[in-house]
């Protein structure tokens, strides 16, 4: 079925227009046209600006409608689609559309075109506007090609991530998406190596803007980055990793469709995501170390203690990727109680099977051959750190994956704040002590303690034993965490029979 | 015998704290009405949005004409229409363009025509450009329903079609169901107002928590009650009436100087009997019926204890 006869396309579409779309393009056009008068006016008279050349003010007047077109086309749209979908499904007419015989994917495609058509409206009036003015400044056609392209494709990716916030929650959940961009901004330290920068069009964009007049002026910009080595073209990259994403969402959209009590991602599916954006990751740093690390490759590089900390930052930031990742693939337990009424289990292995707890070991096992990757040289100095980093990641993912599925079945409802509860005694904790007590040893009793210290301190061997015994003690905690896991289910279980 | 329309076959559903459908079997046949009867809470709704296929199954299965659920959903879904006890339109969009929304979803051939023959069936033709979030409650459920009839589909649920529609609507919606029946569709219709029910369904399925407590044709259904409420008035004041009614020996006798109640269970041939004493006997006799509707009895003596 073509978009063109997607009868939720048109109704969308038609919507959007009836709520009025002349005044929105009207409103973008004049805000481009204002942009572009400004450079008329220093083609006019140059003297009155300063700008070096009719290309540095194109470059800025393009700069500012990028922005512009950026924030309406990826946040506006994002929050057209999330609201558009969290409405329907209040006012029932999303069952009532999943009843006919329209294909999920066909429900999923009409709401992602169709909901965010005034902003796709108001990007075209940019994007006209914005092509005048790479024409009049002289700057090469590939910055305006490269840039909407981009725009369009992230758009594109929120706009799905929109369709399962949707799906999700009753609000547009446009809060979340800013809390997360300001979290990516901690990737801009390390533009070239933090693979945020290239799942959002950041580093791409900022390479396309960079002058070839001036090489060197804003350095970690104009270096394409490296893929274990490898150098690659940062629009390429960021459009490959988008569409990998992408690939991995829509199949989550079109899934939950068909039927919402499947999990976001099936197991293969967030081993395989998992797997790709670290590797990834990984591969981006790998110029630092080379497989050598702690020491650094990198001739004439200054800013030796940022780089020590950039893979403390990267185990930082793979715990919470696993920790989202584990919380989508997670199977609710009234799913697991339904099968286990359906094909008659109990025991303790068919649960476990069913449960998180397998997949927090396999993606442990990818993080921490992925770490492994950075010290594959080094490892007869420092195969400690390796084993430390990899027992902890194994450890925490496990004990995320016990607590979410404890809370789930003992607080349902309230799951959210015990699981939050419970992580803070176990992670964050310790921290807070160590701060209230000055005694530095307090912050090693956290879960999180043993993996960070090890890859912060990788030539000090002082307090390995430490270290090791503080794994074991974890050790002890995820197996009276299993304990009170499987009780709960056992529990639950039990119930059913005697309902 | 007529081709099952629906079966549902020992269908099972649970939600986390109980379990809302429990063990069902109904089958339906073309032209069948049937009443799926119970208190709130009883697992109507619940089971309707499992065979709509919005409700995930514990056990069974259900098939709309040989096509099952599991197996099949996408033809199960061009064979059913369901309409649920709340009224889900597009406020923004006019009558017909909300139905020509669905009319393309269901890939309805000559779609300006059979959204017009719904609308006049629905008695919206007038409404057709009206906006849907200016619509009546009454005139939204209606127009639901017409969005339901759209594709012609074999079997109809009906979620409380009737609640929150003012006594015309619902004597226009008897009219409409007695016409699907006459079209030979299979109908099923929820409610917990009996006396909406009465008049068109042929069979009726009582729920309690979640199980089938009886289910048959209201004819069968009547045959097996052990007894019905009798309701009698006569024209003029009479001793008599009252004497033979008390000398009867029946079961729970209410008399009036006019009219009188009763409960009774012995062969029909005994209940003409007792007309006949009393026309013998000079009482005039206005009315002599069952008091109540059927399915009111039926529900009464079904051995479900509430209803709300």
């Amino acid at each position: 079925m073509n978009l063109t006869d997607n009868p939720i396309f048109l109704t969308q579409k038609r919507l959007v227009h009836r709520g009025g779309v002349l005044a929105a393009i009207i409103i973008a056009t004049l805000l481009g046209l204002s942009l572009f008068s400004g450079l008329v006016a220093y083609l006019a008279n140059p003297t009155a600006f300063r700008f070096d050349s009719p290309e540095d003010a194109g470059r800025m007047f393009y700069g500012w409608i990028v922005i512009i077109e950026g924030v309406i086309l990826v946040l506006g749209g994002f929050s057209r689609v999330s609201r558009a979908l969290s409405d329907d499904r209040k006012a029932g007419l999303w069952d009532s559309n999943r009843i006919t015989p329209l294909k999920p994917s066909q429900l999923v495609t009409g709401y992602w075109f169709g909901s965010g058509l005034r902003e796709f409206y108001m990007a075209i009036a940019f994007a006209v506007i914005g092509l005048a003015v790479v024409l009049l400044a002289k700057l090469p056609i590939t910055l305006w090609l490269g840039s909407q392209v981009l725009l369009l494709s992230t758009a594109c990716l929120f706009g799905l991530i929109g369709l399962l916030v949707g799906m999700a929650f009753e609000r547009s959940g446009i809060l979340l998406v800013v809390a997360a961009f300001i979290l990516c901004m901690f990737s801009l330290v390390a533009p070239g190596r933090m693979l945020p920068n290239f799942l959002l069009p950041i580093f791409g964009l900022n390479y396309l803007f960079q002058n070839p007049n001036h090489p060197g002026y804003q350095h970690q910009w104009d270096t394409p980055p490296s893929l274990f080595g490898l150098s690659l073209p940062p629009v390429i990259l960021t459009l490959g990793i988008q569409f990998l994403v992408g690939f991995f969402l829509w199949r989550a959209a079109v899934r939950k469709t068909a039927r919402p009590s499947q999990p976001l991602l099936l197991r293969w599916e967030a081993i395989a995501l998992f797997a790709i954006l670290v590797i990834i990751q990984h591969g981006l740093l790998w110029s630092i170390w080379q497989g050598h690390f702690p020491h650094i490759m990198l001739s004439g590089d200054r800013n030796y203690e940022s780089r020590q900390s950039l893979l403390s930052a990267i185990h930082a930031a793979t715990i919470c990727l696993a920790i989202i990742i584990l919380t989508c693939a997670s199977p609710q337990p009234e799913v697991i109680r339904l099968e286990s009424l359906r094909r008659g289990f109990k025991g303790v292995g068919p649960i476990f099977s069913r449960s998180a707890v397998p997949l927090a070991v396999a993606l442990a096992v990818i993080a921490g051959t992925a770490t492994f990757t950075q010290c594959i040289f080094s490892l007869d100095r420092i195969w400690n750190i390796v084993a430390i980093v990899c027992i902890n990641l194994v450890e925490l993912f496990v004990a995320y994956a016990l607590l979410l599925e404890f809370c789930r079945v003992r607080h349902q409802k309230r799951a959210v704040g015990f699981l939050a509860l419970w992580l803070f005694i176990l992670w964050a904790l310790p921290f807070i002590f160590a701060l209230v007590f000055f005694d530095s040893d307090f912050a090693k009793l956290s879960m999180l303690a043993p993996g960070f210290h090890a890859l912060d301190n990788p030539d000090t061997a002082s307090s390995w034993d430490l270290l090791f015994l503080a794994e074991l003690a974890h050790g002890a905690i995820i197996i009276v965490l299993f304990s009170a896991w499987f009780r709960q289910w056992k529990r639950l279980l039990a119930k059913t029979s005697t309902t | 015998m007529a081709e099952p329309l629906l079966e549902i076959d020992h269908l099972r559903v649970d939600f986390p704290d109980v379990i809302a459908v429990n063990d069902l079997s109904l089958t339906i046949e073309t032209g069948d009405v049937l009443g799926l009867i119970g208190p709130n809470g009883a697992g109507k709704t619940t089971t309707m949005r499992a065979v709509a296929g919005l409700q995930d199954l514990t056990h069974g299965s259900v098939k709309i004409a040989g096509h099952d659920l599991a197996h099949e959903p996408e033809e199960l879904k061009k064979r059913l229409g369901f309409m649920p006890d709340f009224c889900p339109t597009y406020d923004q969009l006019t009558a017909t363009e909300f139905l020509d929304h669905f009319a393309r979803a269901y890939a309805v051939p000559n779609r300006a025509k059979r959204i017009d023959e719904c609308l006049q069936l629905t008695w919206l033709t007038e409404k057709s450009n009206a906006l849907c979030g200016e619509l009546s409650r009454g005139m939204k459920q209606r127009l639901v329903l017409a969005k339901t009839l759209l594709p012609d589909p074999q079997v109809l649920l009906l979620d409380e079609p009737a609640s929150g529609v003012d006594p015309l609507g619902r004597i226009e919606l008897r009219k409409l169901l007695l016409q699907l029946h006459d079209l030979g569709k299979a109908v099923v219709i929820s409610s917990h107002i009996l006396s909406e029910m009465s008049g068109f369904c042929n069979k009726a399925a009582i729920m309690e928590r979640g199980k089938l407590v009886t289910f048959g044709t209201i004819a069968d259904l009547g045959s097996r009650m052990q007894s019905r409420r009798m309701a009698v008035k006569w024209r003029v004041e009479n001793a008599k009436a009252s004497e033979i009614l008390r000398n009867a020996g029946l079961k729970n006798l209410q008399v009036d100087a006019l009219s009188a109640t009763f409960d009774f269970d012995a062969a029909p041939d005994t209940l003409d009997d007792l007309l006949k004493t009393l026309i013998v006997e000079g009482v005039r006799v206005t009315e002599w019926r069952a008091r109540g509707d059927d399915l009111e009895q039926i529900f009464l003596q079904s051995g479900a204890r509430e209803l709300m």
